[in-house]
């Protein structure tokens, strides 16, 4: 039986016996390429889950929805290994609670999809070690590569560029597991501290500010990129954020759902490059 | 509509040199919503005050800019002014012309533009600023003295002598400190001990003052007036309540070679031991490292002769939590390893040692019983070389700033050894002798003149044995010339340095420190016994080198602050304190966690019938200090801080 069709199983027993109200999966998408999330309440409509390569985004953001959660009933949700991560930081940001969610684990290495065993989030703690040595590829090192190498002035030049093509739509935000804010700082405007126009001061604000929020926290799923209407390699500055906070705090973000958030977390043995 | 007054002020020259003030009060004149702009040679003194008061008064101002020195120096000064005149003191802001203007700028056109520009932005601020009452919290009446050398008891017996409750902590097994291992002391030579063993004996027992030694701070939460303190008192092994220190355990211990650290590693020790003979209090501890018992599994000889069954061998760490309103840092300093200046051979050669080393051989409870013997043979030495700043003033190798009590001890070693040993020949080497100080420069000058010290101007370059004798090569530069000496022993005068763990210490108690670790204080000039956290205060020699009648002085200093504060029922706190907006925090409670002052809890929304429909962070006003961590740390900008708000900042920022 494949991946999918074990899954489908499972759905459909878990639906009709009560165990989950829902089931977040992906279904087919506006063409063969694309697949879209689906939320399957009746085991009828099981068949419309879809497990392929092409099953690329992290679902896990769709589970914090407002009120989704607040009936305390489970949800089933499908989720790469950097969705699951992305659970433990929501439970630690006590955004839910991890018993409520049912994972359907799965993960694509070339064409193959392999399903990750386990069920609740604490059984995939050697799945996200391994992540954390053996970081997998994000598609685009040849670029990464290119950035490291410049001096900062080029780096900014390069950022400049990339940046004015910004037109602030926050799909990246909206996209985001970690953006689950009922107001984002951006809508705040008793001062509005970050400007609203798409223009270059603004949307470096903007693009810092979202670096910042999501430094210790994110899980580098590519949502963002994928979002990203004009193609800024948004995950970038978020991947070398998550390397700072790695070298310097031994932090990598969603190991475990009762793990500190590094920024708001102090130790006595953090070292200080900057306080005498 | 606001009707600010703004104040400039001269400073004498310190603003005034730098900065044109006329210019200045003109520019501000012009400015939006400025009622009163006027320059004075010190708006702090009396008139200047008065002045402030009237312009209050007469122009029925709605706030109030100084620009003047650093809010840290007259912020209160002129917030009260304000008050006295009936205008809510939070509505009164400094602009701080001097430390980050006039006092770091040489070109005076560009300074004053840029005191224009400081001064505007705070004038923006008040404009948004909020009439605000301040908050009244309970002082608990009982200071904690870390630490039991003579600073940390002075401060403990004044304390306790006005009437307060003072708990008084000593992490060795018993008070005394570096002090109760002196010989004798300068400038007056009277013995240590003599000295300080009647002050230890006092403190210990003393009905107002509760003292636990063998034990350390393993936390500090709270703030001024509301310190809540846990302490680890460490095991002894021996049951204190039972122990009469009759010493027949100490006598009987078959583990003798253990070094003493009271003696600096000249003499010896048992594993079951007090430091010395005076020890208070008279309880021995258990060395579990040296103790044959927890090594091999058997001995316990010293529970065999013990009468009182006081040994316990099972006896485990146990804690102490304390309230307390006021905490008195006393931690002392530790002496510089010299094993750093390889060519003095200090560690290759036994006759080479420290200041210290020579303290405990000219002291009368040291392992020589005051006879000057060399480590190595136990002969009388009858040359010896002091070599002077070793350590000390050698940014190369040591430390930057002057040990200060060098010089003086130094003068002091060559006095006591020439009483010792009559024919003997003492050399110091010097950089300079600084002998300030009541009755020093006296001191000094007798251990030249009377004691006949030969001081020679000079730093050493190397010490080397031959034929029995340590070589001296060093420079008389008053001379011009090489000098060498054959010398029995050579003393260095070692530099003073923190507390191997004073910089971790300082993060416990949440006190600033400085490059070398020792402890900051508020203000060097004005406020030289405070820290920079409220009810935190500094004695002795962890805040810089000190000798003991400084040390002694600024414990008392130390005690009089505790006693000023604990002379109210209630103390007034400001209250610049966070407020989180409900409707929009996202509950993800970093803020909870990064709150250094544990002021931030969970809270539950209910609807009607009592369902959780939000859990959100709320801020007990009465716990937050206004650090502003919370503030910075709100992804969603939901919390503000009172006094600081986002608005009020944004307008500052806007105004520049």
């Amino acid at each position: 039986m494949s991946i999918e069709e074990q899954y489908r199983k499972r759905a459909m027993e878990l639906l009709s016996g009560g165990a989950v109200k829902m089931v977040i999966g992906y279904g087919r998408g506006s063409n063969a390429e694309r697949r879209r999330p689906v939320f399957i309440s009746s085991p009828e409509e099981v068949n419309r889950l879809v497990l392929d390569e092409a099953c690329i985004a992290n679902l896990s953001g769709y589970l914090v929805n407002e009120g989704l959660l607040s009936d305390e009933k489970r949800v089933a949700v499908f989720l790469r290994p950097e969705g699951i991560r992305a659970i433990n930081i929501l439970a630690a940001e006590s955004q839910l609670d991890a018993e409520q969610i049912v994972i359907f684990g799965f993960d694509v290495s070339g064409n193959e999809v392999k399903a990750l065993k386990g069920i609740h989030v604490e059984e995939f703690e050697d799945v996200i070690g391994a992540i954390k040595e053996h970081a997998p590829e994000m598609g685009n090192e040849e670029l990464l590569e290119k950035i490291e190498q410049m001096n900062p002035q080029e780096r900014f030049a390069f950022w400049k560029e990339e940046f004015a093509k910004c037109i602030k739509c926050y799909a990246c935000r909206q996209a985001c597991p970690m953006c689950y804010c009922r107001r984002c700082i951006v809508d705040s405007n008793q001062p509005q501290w970050v400007n609203t126009s798409s223009h270059s001061l603004g949307n470096f604000e903007w693009n810092i500010v979202r670096a910042f929020h999501l430094s210790g926290r994110c899980v580098e799923c590519g949502n963002c990129d994928r979002a990203c209407p004009v193609n800024i390699p948004l995950r970038l500055i978020n991947h070398r954020m998550a390397q700072e906070v790695l070298k310097s705090f031994d932090h990598f973000a969603g190991m475990s759902k009762t793990q500190e958030p590094v920024l708001a977390s102090f130790k006595k043995d953090d070292s200080e490059t900057f306080i005498l | 509509m606001a009707k600010i007054g703004v104040f400039i002020c001269h400073c004498g020259e310190n603003v005034g040199a730098k900065v044109d003030c006329t210019k200045l009060a003109a520019a501000l004149g012009d400015h939006p919503g400025v009622a009163v702009s006027v320059e004075y040679k010190y708006f702090c003194s009396d008139p200047g005050q008065e002045s402030v008061k009237k312009a209050i008064r007469d122009n029925n101002l709605t706030g109030v800019v100084v620009a003047a020195c650093s809010p840290r120096m007259h912020e209160a000064t002129f917030r009260k002014a304000c008050a006295e005149a009936g205008l809510n003191p939070y509505l009164c802001e400094i602009a701080n012309i001097r430390e980050q203007c006039s006092w770091v700028h040489t070109d005076k056109d560009l300074a004053t533009e840029k005191a224009m520009d400081i001064t505007r932005s705070m004038v923006e601020k008040v404009k948004r600023n909020n009439k605000l009452q301040p908050i009244e919290v309970p002082v608990t009446r009982r200071a904690l003295v870390i630490g039991g050398g003579i600073a940390g008891i002075q401060a403990a017996l004044d304390i306790a002598n006005a009437g307060q409750d003072v708990v008084l902590v000593e992490r060795e097994p018993s008070l005394g400190g570096h002090m109760a291992q002196l010989s004798e002391t300068f400038p007056t030579l009277d013995c240590s001990q003599c000295i300080m063993t009647p002050r230890m004996v006092e403190a210990a027992q003393h009905p107002k003052i509760r003292l636990l030694t063998y034990s350390e701070i393993e936390s500090v939460d709270g703030y001024i007036g509301n310190f809540t303190v846990r302490v680890r008192m460490k095991s002894r092994y021996v049951d204190i309540d039972k122990c009469t220190g009759c010493g027949d355990c100490i006598t009987k211990c078959p583990a003798k070679k253990i070094s003493s650290e009271f003696d600096c590693s000249l003499g010896k020790r048992t594993a079951i031991y007090t430091p010395f003979a005076q020890s208070v209090p008279n309880i021995p501890v258990i060395d579990k490292a040296n103790c044959i018992y927890f090594k091999n599994g058997k001995c316990k000889i010293c529970a065999k002769t013990c009468q009182c069954d006081a040994i316990n061998f099972d006896m485990p760490d146990t804690f102490v939590d304390l309230e307390v309103g006021a905490i008195v840092v006393a931690t002392g300093f530790q002496v510089q390893n010299n094993s750093l200046y390889g060519e003095y051979g200090y560690g290759k050669y036994p006759d080479v040692i420290n200041g210290l080393q020579f303290e405990r051989l000219a002291s009368a409870s040291g392992p020589t019983a005051g006879k000057i013997m060399r480590p190595s043979d136990g002969a009388e030495p009858q040359t010896v070389v002091f070599i002077q700043c070793a350590g000390s003033r050698d940014p190369s190798k040591g430390v930057r700033y002057c040990s200060k009590i060098c010089c003086m001890y130094t003068a002091k070693h060559a006095m006591l050894y020439a009483h010792k040993v009559h024919d003997g020949k003492t050399h110091i080497f010097y950089m300079d002798i600084r002998a300030a100080g009541k009755g020093y420069d006296e001191f000094s000058r007798r251990a030249i003149e009377e004691d006949e010290a030969a001081y020679i101007r000079g730093r050493v370059s190397k010490v080397w044995q031959e034929n029995g004798k340590l070589m001296v090569r060093g420079v008389d530069t008053l001379l011009g010339k090489p000098v060498e000496i054959a010398a029995d022993m050579v003393v260095l005068a070692t530099a003073i340095v923190a507390q191997p763990d004073a910089k971790e210490f300082a993060k416990t108690i949440g006190i600033g420190y400085d490059e070398y670790g020792f402890y900051n204080e508020a203000h060097l000039k004005l406020r030289p016994v405070e820290s920079s956290t409220a009810g935190v205060f500094l004695a002795g020699a962890c805040q810089s080198p000190k000798d003991i009648p400084d040390s002694v002085a600024q414990a008392s200093a130390t005690a009089s602050k505790v006693l000023a504060l604990f002379s109210k029922d209630k103390l007034e706190r400001e209250p610049v304190v966070a407020t989180n907006n409900e409707v929009t925090c996202a509950g993800c409670w970093g803020c909870v966690l990064a709150c250094p002052y544990n002021a931030i809890e969970k809270k539950d929304i209910v609807d009607r019938s009592g369902r959780v429909i939000k859990r959100v962070a709320s801020i007990n006003p009465g716990l937050c200090q206004g650090c502003g961590t919370c503030v910075t740390f709100c992804r969603s900008n939901s919390i503000d801080l009172a006094g600081f708000t986002e608005k009020q900042i944004f307008a500052e920022v806007m105004g520049l």
